[in-house]
């Protein structure tokens, strides 16, 4: 396809700039998202087995609850009644205790369980916490910052990634049909990686346009909520029901939770109920929510889609996020949602969306090297040897944030299976930051050449402490024997960190020496 | 693609005026497309209706195409006399409806 040159130019000198500027956050938000895929299987491997009695039947699950309601008064606000038990959910009951302070999001949450003799047990020690670092590093782009403002840095990123998407597609137009087939590994080192970085780049397109745009909306859609009531709505306020008014006398009977079980079913034939939300509506009335998930359907949430229940019939009244029984536009809302979080279609699609968020990774990785590689081009022809401030040190970065990122997840993941019941979020997100930090700081000092080979064995090693955490704390914490998936992607990545850093190691030996990948002194022009 | 040889070239470096254009106009843009969106399907005060997202989320991929596209106009100024026409013949359907109730 035929472009005026000066655009293709143009276009050049943008994707450049705005590939720099976001590629280091997307790494981290690829990398991390790819694992994402697998946060509940992550959760249960991270996860102590647990201290509480086995969760009761379904059947006598009303027992556990009145139980429950009669210790802790505070619980009938909300509780869920998990219908699943594995090591995410420990429990049959749990609910949450917020006070004034933790109104969003925070809070102590309970788990609860009958002993043999029918004693109430309950505990506040939940399963791990580290499969959420790993999302929450994935939304917010690796950064340590307040949820908001990260929230808002992550969507300049996203915007940044589309003007990347378009700029890099009208860079590759022209040469498209030659360039497309062609991965031409050879010495030259710049034309093999811009020929992987373009396959990549087109061949995964439709997943990269997906997910820059749905991020822009997750990053602002209170932005774009709030613009839109000041502009159509009288800047009124979101009305949000109010859900704490008392109620006049007692609350009506309900369904017991296998009734409701039972109900769903008999509605919704392919759907898995997996927990049921019970809180209070409006007059502090009981209501009901049903969350499950369908492989047919995309889901509303990442894991689940749900419905709303008329808690004394069991009948489904809220369906504009339940699977297959949405309205067009609930359907076509929620498939934005699916195609970001990759909940259709099974296990099948989530290890697809894992594969695409590490190619994903890699493109943003290649883009650097390529920035890198151009620059020492133009220094050549300009007669320097030695390269720029701003090369190496951006050189040092490519290989320090991503494989700090790739470190900081593994060794925290592992830490999970030592620390036991310790383990806290802050404890995680410390270890995280900490072994980012001294990689990247490892990869300035010592430059990119030298710390390629280094932080790659660093990383290899940190994804080997995975299986071997899981080799000391024993088989009592596996719930399911497929979460050896886990411990086997582990070994298999380390291997591929340790071919990087044989190749890296090559490189820095026998590789042209002009380059910021050589160990090799590069000899004065001048002398 | 016929008057390439009589103009001047493109070029990346008064990319200021440009993105500033999109950024603002380009947002304003995509509020209303929101707007006539909400008019023509008469999405109404239902904030959290369905069609009520739908319309929050028609604003990501017209401002983000609006700051992909930008470079594509001859000068920061053209970006902002276009991008302030284009807005004008979103925005004037809006309140010939009634649409805007600030």
């Amino acid at each position: 396809m035929k472009l005026p040159t000066d655009v293709v130019k143009m276009y050049k000198e943008v994707h450049g700039w705005v590939g720099i500027i976001s590629g280091l956050c997307l790494f981290i938000a690829f990398y991390a998202g790819a694992l994402t895929m697998f946060e509940l299987p992550l959760q249960r491997w991270a996860s102590p087995p647990p201290t509480l009695a086995p969760a009761p039947s379904l059947e006598r699950t009303p027992e556990l609850i009145a139980k429950v309601l009669a210790a802790h008064p505070q619980a009938a606000k909300g509780y869920d009644i998990n219908l699943v038990i594995d090591a995410a959910h420990p429990a049959r009951m749990t609910w949450m205790v917020r006070g004034e302070a933790d109104e969003h999001g925070g809070g102590q949450r309970y788990y609860a369980s009958l002993a043999p003799d029918g004693a109430l047990q309950v505990e506040s020690r939940g399963p791990s916490e580290v499969a959420q670092l790993i999302d929450i590093l994935h939304q917010q782009v690796g950064l340590p910052f307040d949820h908001e403002i990260s929230m808002s840095i992550m969507g300049a990123i996203a915007l940044l990634y589309t003007i990347a998407l378009v700029s890099g597609l009208v860079v590759l137009l022209p040469s498209l049909v030659s360039d497309l087939f062609a991965l031409r590994i050879g010495r030259n080192v710049k034309r093999m990686w811009l020929d992987v970085h373009n396959v990549l780049g087109l061949f995964s397109l439709p997943f990269h346009i997906i997910m820059a745009l749905t991020a822009v909306v997750f990053a602002f859609h209170d932005q774009f909520y709030g613009a839109q009531g000041m502009a159509f709505d009288g800047g009124a306020e979101r009305a949000r029901p109010s859900l704490s008014a008392p109620a006049e006398g007692p609350p009506p009977a309900t369904l017991t939770p296998a009734q409701i079980v039972a109900r769903v079913r008999e509605q919704a034939p392919g759907f898995t109920p997996e927990t049921l939300v019970y809180g209070q509506g409006r007059g502090g009335l009981p209501a009901l929510r049903v969350q499950g998930s369908d492989a047919r359907y995309g889901l509303r949430a990442p894991t689940y889609g749900m419905a709303g229940i008329d808690p004394q019939t069991g009948a489904i009244t809220g369906t504009d996020y339940m699977p297959g029984m949405q309205d067009g536009w609930s359907a076509t809302i929620t498939s934005f949602f699916a195609l970001h979080f990759g909940n259709f279609g099974g296990a099948t699609i989530r290890w697809a969306y894992f594969l695409l968020g590490l190619a994903g990774a890699f493109l943003f990785y290649t883009g650097n090297l390529l920035w890198v590689e151009s620059r020492r081009k133009k220094e050549r022809k300009a007669g320097a040897v030695e390269q720029t401030r701003a090369t190496r040190i951006l050189g040092a970065l490519t290989v320090g944030v991503p494989m700090g990122s790739i470190a900081g997840i593994s060794v925290t993941l592992a830490a999970a299976k030592l620390l036991g019941s310790h383990a806290s979020y802050a404890m995680h997100s410390a270890i995280y930051y900490a072994l980012f930090l001294i990689a990247t700081g490892w990869a300035l000092a010592r430059g990119a050449a030298r710390s390629g080979v280094e932080l790659a064995i660093l990383g290899a090693v940190a994804m080997l402490c995975i299986p071997a955490a899981s080799l000391i704390a024993g088989t009592g914490w596996y719930d399911a024997p497929a979460l050896m998936l886990v411990d086997l992607t582990a070994v298999l990545l380390a291997v591929l960190l340790f071919l990087s850093a044989r190749a890296a190691a090559r490189r820095a030996a026998v590789g042209p020496r002009d380059s910021i990948w050589s160990t090799i002194k590069p000899v004065a022009n001048d002398s | 693609m016929s008057r390439i040889g009589s103009r001047p070239p493109l070029s990346s470096r008064d990319w200021f005026g440009k993105v500033s254009a999109a950024f603002i106009l380009g947002f304003t843009l995509a509020l209303g497309c929101a707007g006539l969106f909400r008019e023509l399907m008469d999405v109404g005060e239902g904030y959290f209706s369905t069609k009520g997202q739908f319309a929050m989320w028609l604003m990501s991929p017209v401002w983000a195409l609006s700051l992909s596209f930008c470079f594509l106009f001859r000068s920061g100024l053209r970006a902002w006399l276009w991008l302030f026409a284009a807005n004008l013949l979103v925005w004037v359907p809006v309140l010939l409806m009634g649409g805007l109730r600030p």
